[in-house]
């Protein structure tokens, strides 16, 4: 199992301090598609922000034993609100080595729901404490 | 002169109702922007997960008789199995109301003598109250947010809404718990500044066909910081959790259009 994990960077967390509060950031749906009572850490490049309505999407190319990359989708707040917060379109650039964690989806699929993430330089986004 | 007094005899003759419009210099201050107090949720006693049955609050579950109550039973059956469809997630609907007073993101009340306004950033969502005088229509028909006119008490906004199509036609719910009514909803609602920082709402919701008893709702809105901007909410944007109308199941699209498995 844990080879497994190595395999696609991800390293599995149990949640409790990290619980996120979905009704409020997946306002547009019910967020049930993913599994709240886990946080996922993945590793990888940022490929697109998609800073549009009515969630974020980030997207990252996560690098696995198989010979290519596959790509996450992570779904976070509306641009709407993160804009309030003071997050950009910028916010991730392109190419950008992160790790990032999240709420994966149930299915196992390559998604969740974004709850943070630190770029190489220490510089962290979102809940990760 | 004698034009002004015609036309104004005119316009109350028109709206059927001789009520005072109340001038601009007496109605409150309802300025700012404004966020929902607690989750988008009606009956709080029912949710599950973060922000749900845990979360102190109101028990806001209503009276429903046994058929709606067995309706209601089912959608929660249906809710924990993540197969409750939520027609907004598919863009394009209105909320409607009492679900207006219950969305997240921010809102505006735009008070004027002939009017007051609720705007909704999510959505986007608008409702408008006439408080020129004028009656509810004799043959009104059902919308999603259906026809409201009010007037003032004092500080206090007294409106009445009609013409709801509830669950009808299966494209309006109230929350994800599965909360439904029918087409014979109406309500009367009493909204007002309760502090500087705080608007409250009440809603007595009447449904003789979904309802033994009136259901009174309280939705509280609290003042955010000044010089709060909202933005367009383009639901069909980007909107990558399309629901599923026959499985009930929201879907996670991948970057290619298609469902993540």
């Amino acid at each position: 199992m844990m080879k497994l994990m190595n395999k696609f960077a991800i390293a599995v967390l149990v949640v409790a301090a990290l619980a996120w509060t979905i009704p409020a950031a997946l306002a547009h749906h019910s967020g049930s598609e993913f599994d709240t009572t886990k946080t996922i850490e993945i590793t990888g490049t940022v490929k697109e922000f998609q800073f549009k309505n009515p969630h974020t999407w980030l997207q990252v190319m996560v690098p696995n034993s198989k010979g290519g990359p596959v790509e996450w989708s992570l779904e976070w707040g509306s641009p709407n609100a993160l804009g309030r917060q003071g997050y950009r379109p910028t916010t991730f650039p392109i190419g950008s080595k992160i790790t990032v964690r999240i709420n994966p989806m149930k299915t196992g699929g390559p998604a969740g729901a974004f709850v943070g993430a630190k770029f190489e330089d220490g510089k962290t986004v979102g809940t990760w404490n | 002169m004698k034009t002004v007094v015609a036309l104004l005899l005119l316009a109350s003759l028109s709206y059927g109702q001789g009520a005072a419009i109340v001038p601009y210099d007496k109605l409150p201050d309802w300025s700012g922007t404004w966020s929902m107090v607690g989750g988008t949720v009606f009956d709080r006693a029912t949710q599950t997960g973060t922000g749900g049955a845990l979360t102190p609050g109101v028990r806001e579950h209503p009276p429903y008789n046994a058929q709606w109550e067995a309706i209601y039973q089912k959608n929660l059956d249906l809710r924990d199995k993540s197969r409750f469809p939520d027609v907004i997630t598919n863009c394009g609907v209105p909320a409607g109301f009492p679900r207006m007073f219950n969305l997240p993101d921010p809102y505006e009340f735009a008070v004027r003598p002939e009017e007051v306004w609720i705007l909704a950033e999510n959505g986007p969502n608008v409702m408008r109250i006439y408080t020129d005088g004028r009656k509810h229509l004799d043959d009104q028909w059902e919308t999603y947010t259906g026809d409201s006119v009010g007037h003032w008490e004092g500080d206090t906004l007294v409106f009445t809404t009609i013409g709801l199509k509830g669950s009808r036609d299966g494209d309006s719910i109230l929350d994800r718990s599965g909360l439904v009514l029918s087409d014979k909803a109406h309500a009367t609602s009493r909204m007002r500044k309760t502090s500087p920082t705080t608007i409250e709402v009440q809603m007595t919701i009447e449904d003789s066909k979904a309802l033994t008893k009136p259901w009174v709702v309280t939705k509280q809105f609290q003042k955010m910081p000044a010089g709060t901007r909202l933005y367009d909410y383009g639901c069909a944007e980007n909107n990558r959790n399309p629901v599923n109308t026959s499985t009930g199941e929201t879907l996670t699209l991948g970057p290619d259009g298609k469902p993540l498995k």
